[in-house]
C-alpha cells in the first residue's frame, strides 16, 4: 500500500519536472549540469565578473559558473599540469605569461574571427585575449615628495633606503628593471646595466606583496616611493589622502596586461567563448575602468572624460607608454630572479 | 595474511593515493628539466637541479640561515615552553582545560592570521612601536629583520612544544620530586635532575616538531621578512609560483624533506645510544 503510494507521489514528481523543464526556452537545455571552471584573482574582479559574465551566462544558458581564486601562478601549474586533462576553461594570467602558454600549447590562439577579438585593439591579442591595460608608474607619499615624481627621482640621494620594491619575478620588477636599464642609456637588453642602476637604489626599504602592506609603510613614512602598477593603486587612493599616483613621461609607464585564456582542450568550450565575449564586453569593461581603474581592450567602450584620464584607454596612451621585449625578460627569467636575489636583496 | 592486514587496506589505498602518488610525482619531477624557452618538462631525467642548488653559494646560505632560524626557534620555544607546560601540569587546576585549549587556538587558525596580526603589532605604527612613540621611547626596527621573523616563528610553533611537555610532565610522579625535595635538594637541583632527565621524551618530541616546522615554513618569513630574507620555504615558493620552474622548486623541496629525514635519523640513533647507555 506505502509502496504504491510512493511510486505514485514519484511519477507526479516526475511528470511535474518534465512540465517544468518543457516550459524553460530550448538555450537552457543544452548546457543544463554542465559547469564553467575559470581561474582568476580575487576580490574586485572576480566580484565583478560574476557580475557581469558569470551571472548572465548562467541565466542565458543554465550552466554553472565556478571560479577558482588564486595569482596566476597557481593556473599556469594548474593548465601545465592537466595539459593531458585540463579541468579549468578560461584562465586569467598576465602579460607575460599569455605567449608562454600559447608557445607551450597550453591555450587557443585567439580567433581572428570571433567577434571579441575583432572589438579589441589592433595588436593587443597577444598570446591570449587582452583583458585589461595598466601601466607601472610611481606610488608616493605626498609628504616626503612634493610634485609627482619622475622616475629618475628615485635616484636622488634624499630617498636612499625608502625606496620600496614588489617581490620578483613579476611584472612590476621586471618593469623596474627596463627602466633603470634606460635611465643609464641602454635598454632591458642590458641585464649588467639594468641590475647595476637599481643597485644604487638598495637598501630597499621593502618588499611588497599587497597594497595594505606597502601603503601602511608609506602612511608611516617608512617608504617614499615605489613603483607600482596602476589599477588597484589608484582605487585605493581614495582612503589614503597622503599617497599620491604619478605616470612619469621619461620613461612612459612600463605597459603591462591582463590577459584572458582558453585552455586548449578544456571541457567547455563553448561555454568558455560565452564566458569570454561577456568578459571582454562593453559593459564589464566599463566597469573595470570606472571600479578598478583597469584600463579597457574593447574599442567601443565608452568613459567619461574623469575616468578616461586615470586610465589607459586609446591606443594613442599606449603608444606613450614603455613595452619591454617580453620574450626575452621571461628567458632570462631564472638567471635574473638569482640576480634580485642576491644584488637587490642580498643581505 | 593475517585478516587484520586486510582491514588496514582501505586506509594503506587511501594514503597510497592522496599522499604517496604526489609524493613520488614531487621526487620525479626534481630529476627533470624544462626545455629551452618552455615551462614544459623536457624528456629524460638529470641531476641539473640539484648541481644547481649546491653549486650556488646563495642556496647553501639560504640552507644554513633556514637551519639557524629553525635551532634558535626551537631552544627559544624550549625556554618558554618548560615553564608554561609546568604551570598548565601542576597549577593551572580546572583552567587546564580552557588554557590547553588555548595553547591550540594559533595551531588550528593556520599561520597566516597570526602572521598578519603580528604584522600590526611589529609594524612601525603597530602596538609596540606605537607605545614607544607616545611614550617618547626609541622604536625598534622589527618587520623585515631576523629578530621580527624569530618572534613570529617562536608564536607560531610554541604549542607544538608546549603540547608533548605537558604530556609528559602530566605523566611524572610527584612522588620523586618530593622524594628529592625531602632529602633536601634545591628547586633548581629537582629541576635539573629530576624533571629535566624524566620530561627528555617530551623535550625531544616538542624539539623535534618545533625544528621542522620552522625549517619548512613559509608564510611566517615570507610576511614578517618583507621579502627580505631568503628561507627556504620562500625560495621554494618563488621558484614555484613565481619563476614557474616547477623541477627546481620540487629539487628544493626534496633537499628539504632529506634534511628533516636526516635529523629525524639522528635523533632516533642519539636516543637509542642514549637508552643503551642508560641500560649498562
Amino acid at each position: 500500500m506505502s509502496d504504491n503510494r510512493l511510486s505514485r507521489a514519484a511519477a507526479a514528481c516526475l511528470a511535474a519536472t518534465m512540465l517544468v523543464t518543457a516550459g524553460l526556452p530550448a538555450v537552457a537545455e543544452d548546457f543544463k549540469g554542465k559547469t564553467l571552471v575559470v581561474g582568476t584573482w580575487g576580490g574586485d574582479i572576480e566580484r565583478l565578473l560574476r557580475q557581469n559574465a558569470a551571472e548572465p551566462l548562467e541565466k542565458e544558458t543554465g550552466a554553472k559558473v565556478e571560479f577558482v581564486l588564486g595569482g596566476s601562478g597557481d593556473r599556469m601549474a594548474r593548465i601545465y599540469a592537466e595539459k593531458a586533462n585540463p579541468t579549468m576553461d578560461v584562465a586569467f594570467v598576465n602579460i607575460y605569461e599569455a605567449p608562454q602558454a600559447l608557445k607551450d600549447g597550453m591555450v587557443e590562439a585567439p580567433d581572428p574571427n570571433a567577434p571579441y577579438f575583432k572589438d579589441v585593439w589592433d595588436g593587443m591579442n597577444n598570446g591570449c585575449y587582452a583583458m585589461s591595460l595598466v601601466g607601472l608608474g610611481i606610488a608616493y607619499n605626498k609628504k616626503l615628495v612634493s610634485k609627482p615624481p619622475e622616475w629618475a627621482d628615485m635616484w636622488k640621494p634624499e630617498f636612499k633606503g625608502k625606496i620600496a620594491l614588489s617581490s620578483y619575478p613579476g611584472s612590476e620588477g621586471d618593469g623596474v628593471l627596463g627602466v633603470a636599464a634606460r635611465l643609464a642609456g641602454k635598454d632591458e637588453h642590458d641585464p649588467d646595466a639594468a641590475f647595476g642602476k637599481l643597485k644604487e637604489l638598495t637598501p630597499i626599504a621593502m618588499t611588497y606583496t599587497n597594497l595594505d602592506e606597502i601603503f601602511a609603510m608609506m602612511d608611516a613614512g617608512e617608504v617614499a616611493m615605489a613603483p607600482m602598477i596602476s589599477g588597484y593603486v589608484l582605487a585605493a587612493l581614495k582612503t589614503h589622502p597622503d599617497i599620491g599616483f604619478s605616470f612619469p613621461k621619461e620613461p612612459g609607464p612600463v605597459l603591462v596586461r591582463d590577459m584572458l585564456c582558453l585552455v586548449k582542450n578544456s571541457p567547455e568550450p563553448e561555454l568558455a567563448k560565452k564566458f569570454a565575449a561577456l568578459a571582454l564586453g562593453v559593459k564589464n569593461q566599463t566597469d573595470y575602468a570606472e571600479q578598478l581603474y583597469f584600463g579597457p581592450t574593447n574599442k567601443n567602450v565608452k568613459l567619461s572624460s574623469a575616468v578616461s584620464a586615470d586610465v589607459i584607454d586609446t591606443p594613442d596612451e599606449v603608444k606613450g607608454l614603455l613595452q619591454l621585449d617580453w620574450p626575452y625578460v621571461i628567458s632570462q627569467r631564472a638567471s635574473w630572479t638569482q640576480r634580485w636575489n642576491k644584488e637587490i636583496l642580498g643581505q | 595474511m593475517p585478516p587484520s592486514i586486510l582491514l588496514l587496506l582501505p586506509a594503506l589505498a587511501l594514503s597510497a593515493v592522496v599522499f604517496l602518488a604526489p609524493f613520488v610525482w614531487l621526487a620525479s619531477t626534481s630529476f627533470r628539466t624544462q626545455a629551452e624557452g618552455s615551462l614544459l618538462l623536457a624528456d629524460g631525467l638529470s641531476f641539473d637541479n640539484y648541481v644547481r642548488l649546491f653549486a650556488d653559494p646563495f642556496f647553501l646560505e639560504v640552507l644554513l640561515r633556514t637551519l639557524a632560524y629553525s635551532a634558535i626557534t626551537t631552544i627559544l620555544s624550549l625556554i618558554v615552553a618548560l615553564p608554561v607546560a609546568r604551570f598548565i601540569v601542576t597549577r593551572a587546576g580546572r583552567l587546564k582545560g580552557i588554557l590547553l585549549a588555548l595553547m591550540l587556538v594559533p595551531l588550528v587558525s593556520g599561520a597566516l592570521l597570526p602572521s598578519l596580526g603580528m604584522l600590526h603589532l611589529m609594524g612601525p605604527l603597530g602596538v609596540v612601536n606605537g607605545a614607544a612613540r607616545l611614550m617618547g621611547l626609541p622604536t625598534v626596527k622589527l618587520l623585515g629583520t631576523p629578530t621580527g621573523i624569530l618572534i613570529g616563528l617562536v608564536q607560531s610553533f610554541l604549542p607544538l612544544m608546549v603540547l608533548p611537555l605537558v604530556n609528559t610532565l602530566a605523566r611524572l610522579p610527584t612522588d620523586l620530586e618530593q622524594a628529592a625535595a625531602s632529602l633536601g635538594a634545591p628547586a633548581i637541583a629537582i629541576w635539573r635532575r629530576v624533571i629535566l632527565p624524566l620530561a627528555m621524551p617530551g623535550v625531544v618530541a616538542g624539539s623535534v616538531l618545533v625544528f621542522c616546522a620552522t625549517f619548512t615554513s613559509f608564510v611566517t618569513p615570507q610576511v614578517l621578512g618583507q621579502g627580505h630574507i631568503a628561507t627556504f620555504g620562500t625560495v621554494a615558493y618563488q621558484q614555484a609560483g613565481q619563476v614557474l620552474d616547477w623541477p627546481f622548486a620540487s629539487a628544493l623541496a626534496m633537499v628539504a624533506l632529506a634534511m628533516i629525514g636526516l635529523l629525524q635519523a639522528a635523533i632516533a640513533i642519539g636516543s637509542r645510544l642514549i637508552r643503551r647507555q642508560e641500560a649498562l
